[in-house]
């Protein structure tokens, strides 16, 4: 273990304990109990003790032991009760003093859920006991002699809510989309779409750095990123043995992979987690931002993106050679099952761009694929083991604790302790798509939208941020700047193969990165301003 | 990433040179020891390509001054650090006898006669090295546009991502 992975298990159970030793003001028991675990998942998530995706099943279990209605936590520390006991001759029941809240009510037991609470009219005190008047207060009923329990005001969430998680919509969209993903490339739709995209660019090199580009961002707008990388990497190494040591050009050639790949994922809701994670957080917040909508958003962006991209590499890594020769295998597959694939794709693609027109969700039109493919023969057993769970299992960490910091009201804590109002609508979201574009350098993305949906959601519903701000823009600015962040090689798993390449070297990438993601955060800003909000509002 | 080394014995210098010669191309990635006796070869192993990296193939001779090039296979075999390097025999005279010993105790993968031609020396070359990377590493990417790319290729397909992203 390293030092910094001690650091970080070290923080991380600190962060976990110190709520529940110390007293917040303002902040609720659960609430404390929230932060401590939402503490302890941003230091294992940020110093890696543990794998960030096993970080993300202890969030669920510890929600489901400390937050859920069925967990040890809220059964076993039940207020203790009591039952009215009635008056003779005179009207009312008699109960212990203790049971009052602030003198004028009690609270009644309710199975499941929160106590109700009655106010009740004191008519006579003796000792420790008091006799009230309440219509509705009979001797069957249990009176909570603590009033100022912790659990008075809480409303427990179903531990189906933390473990629901696992299989949330996002997530059912996100395992279509890789089951599409690995079926293509078990009949090597990936590698012949590639050689369809390769053809018409020629022989020039900045030709070629044009059309790596746009393929790679075009099939990681479907595929994982990573996956691309890898792919498109095997592609071109072999063709970078023609180009000449140490001609710039190689390059800028392996560098377009990874640069498209992390700017292509932004195009689709599919692309890449942080996507989702911000879709998934605006679906708990009631607004749906259809498949081809967010295309539409993205788009614009992305093809601006990709071309400075394009001049940029070509400028910083001129070619030496005027001519690659690029003789690309691959054939699309014509067996019955790979049309079949193809056809499945289509569909499923074809219902994800006209949403708005028939109205099934795309999360919906997502599990046709999952359950065509493996029906019709196309993927078996082996595929479905080969599904990327781990990362299936990270978005669903981060979805569940957004629910229970936003349901515990930590979130509406966190954010008020910060005066927004005097910060302008515009400098939030410019503070948001900066601080998710830094995170995103240093961590995985998904784990930086994790970390910043809930306090964005929080000020749109806190009104804190005041009238113009725009929850959609501000989710879907943290989704998109994080994509940006690819400086260093540790930034995103395409970067981090890219290196492994051995032909780059540390201050290519951050070049080039850095400038890239500079440009990028200025473009998404123009967006946020400008032109996103023509969509949602 | 350690270096992985290609090792020469060969006794005749004018020979020697001329398989240098013909594995330059291999030379940017795999870089080449030579030795002459296995004396000196043992030596090379133990001082300059251990302490460094790894041997991934020895191209031995068998008639050398002193002790045999296949003895030095079988003792290449029977050490844990170099058990898995490639094993390649280029000769003009081993005989049966010597060659059964190579193939039956070191595990020779190859066996080259004189005169060779470049194309040959190459391919054989390229196909050990690939075995070897197929076997002992990792991250294959850095050998993509050196040795056989689709074997290269089919493994990385197979094995799992890192999927942090």
């Amino acid at each position: 273990m390293t030092k910094k992975q001690m650091l970080g298990l070290g923080l991380g159970l600190v962060g976990f304990l110190v709520p529940w030793v110390v007293d917040l003001p303002g902040l609720n028991f659960t609430g404390q109990v929230t932060l401590g675990i939402f503490l302890m998942a941003a230091c294992f998530w940020v110093l890696e003790p543990v794998p960030i995706y096993t970080t993300s099943l202890l969030v669920i279990f510890l929600e489901v032991l400390l937050l859920s209605a069925e967990g040890p936590l809220y059964t076993m520390s039940r207020p203790p009760t009591v039952q009215p006991a009635a008056a003779t001759d005179v009207p009312g029941v008699w109960l212990p003093g203790a049971t009052l809240k602030s003198e004028r009510f009690v609270l009644i037991e309710r199975a499941g859920t929160a106590p109700q609470q009655l106010e009740v009219e004191i008519l006579e005190r003796q000792g420790d006991q008091i006799r009230v008047r309440q219509a509705n207060l009979s001797t069957n009923e249990l009176v909570w002699t603590k009033p100022d329990h912790w659990q008075a005001t809480y409303r427990p969430s179903s531990y189906r809510t933390f473990f629901g998680a696992l299989a949330d919509p996002i997530i059912i969209l996100f395992l279509g989309g890789c089951l599409l993903a690995d079926a293509s490339v078990k009949y090597r739709l990936d590698r012949a779409l590639t050689r369809l995209f390769l053809k018409p660019v020629g022989e020039r090199p900045a030709m070629i750095v044009l059309g790596l580009l746009l393929a790679t961002a075009v099939l990681s707008a479907f595929m994982s990123n990573t996956a691309t990388t890898a792919m498109m990497m095997t592609v071109i190494l072999p063709i970078l043995a023609r180009m000449p040591e140490g001609d710039p050009a190689r390059i800028a050639v392996v560098l377009a992979i990874p640069v498209g790949a992390n700017i292509g994922g932004i195009a689709t809701p599919i692309g890449t987690p942080p996507n989702a994670i911000a879709l998934a957080a605006l679906q708990k917040a009631g607004i749906h931002i259809p498949f081809g909508t967010w295309v539409m958003m993205a788009l614009p962006l992305v093809l601006i993106t990709l071309v400075l991209c394009w001049v940029l590499l070509v400028r910083l890594f001129p070619a030496n050679a005027k001519a690659v020769k690029l003789d690309l295998e691959g054939r699309f597959d014509r067996s019955s099952k790979a049309l079949v694939l193809y056809g499945v794709f289509g569909l499923t693609a074809l219902l994800w761009f006209t949403e708005q027109q028939h109205g099934i969700s795309s999360n919906i039109v997502a599990f046709l694929p999952v359950v065509a493919l493996p029906m019709l023969g196309v993927v078996g057993k082996k595929e479905i083991h080969a599904l990327p769970w781990d990362v299936f299992w990270l978005m669903a960490g981060g979805i569940s604790l957004g629910t229970a910091i936003r349901d515990t009201g930590l979130a509406q804590w966190m954010v008020g302790s910060v005066n927004w109002a005097t910060l302008g609508t515009f400098a939030i979201l410019a503070g948001l798509a900066f601080f998710s574009y830094f995170l995103a350098n240093f961590l995985s993305h998904t784990v930086t939208v994790t970390l910043l949906a809930p306090i964005a959601i929080t000020l749109g519903a806190s009104g804190q941020a005041g009238s113009g701000f725009s929850l959609a823009t501000a989710l879907v600015t943290i989704a998109v700047a994080s994509s940006y962040g690819m400086t260093l090689p540790i930034s995103t798993p395409p970067n981090a193969i890219a290196m492994g390449t051995g032909v780059l070297e540390t201050r290519h990438l951050v070049k080039a990165g850095g400038l890239i993601g500079g440009l990028g955060m200025i473009l998404v800003l123009l967006c946020a301003r400008y032109y996103w909000p023509l969509f949602v509002h | 990433m350690s270096n992985i080394y290609i090792l020469c014995v060969e006794d005749e210098p004018e020979v020697l040179e001329a398989v240098i010669r013909d594995l330059a191309p291999f030379e940017r990635v795999f870089p080449i020891e030579s030795a002459s006796t296995v004396n000196e070869a043992r030596r090379v192993v133990a001082e300059c390509i251990l302490p460094k990296g790894k041997l991934g193939l020895v191209i031995c001779d068998h008639i050398l001054p002193g002790e045999d090039g296949v003895s030095f296979l079988v003792e290449l075999q029977q050490d844990s650090r170099t058990v898995a390097a490639r094993k390649v025999l280029l000769t003009a005279h081993a005989g049966l006898e010597a060659t059964v010993e190579a193939v039956n105790l070191a595990s020779l993968n190859h066996y080259i006669a004189k005169p060779w031609t470049q194309e040959d020396l190459l391919n054989v070359t390229r196909r050990q090295l690939t075995d070897f990377v197929l076997e002992q590493e990792t991250n294959l990417y850095p050998f993509l546009t050196i040795l056989e790319a689709d074997r290269l290729t089919e493994k990385i397909r197979q094995a799992p991502l890192p999927s942090d992203e």
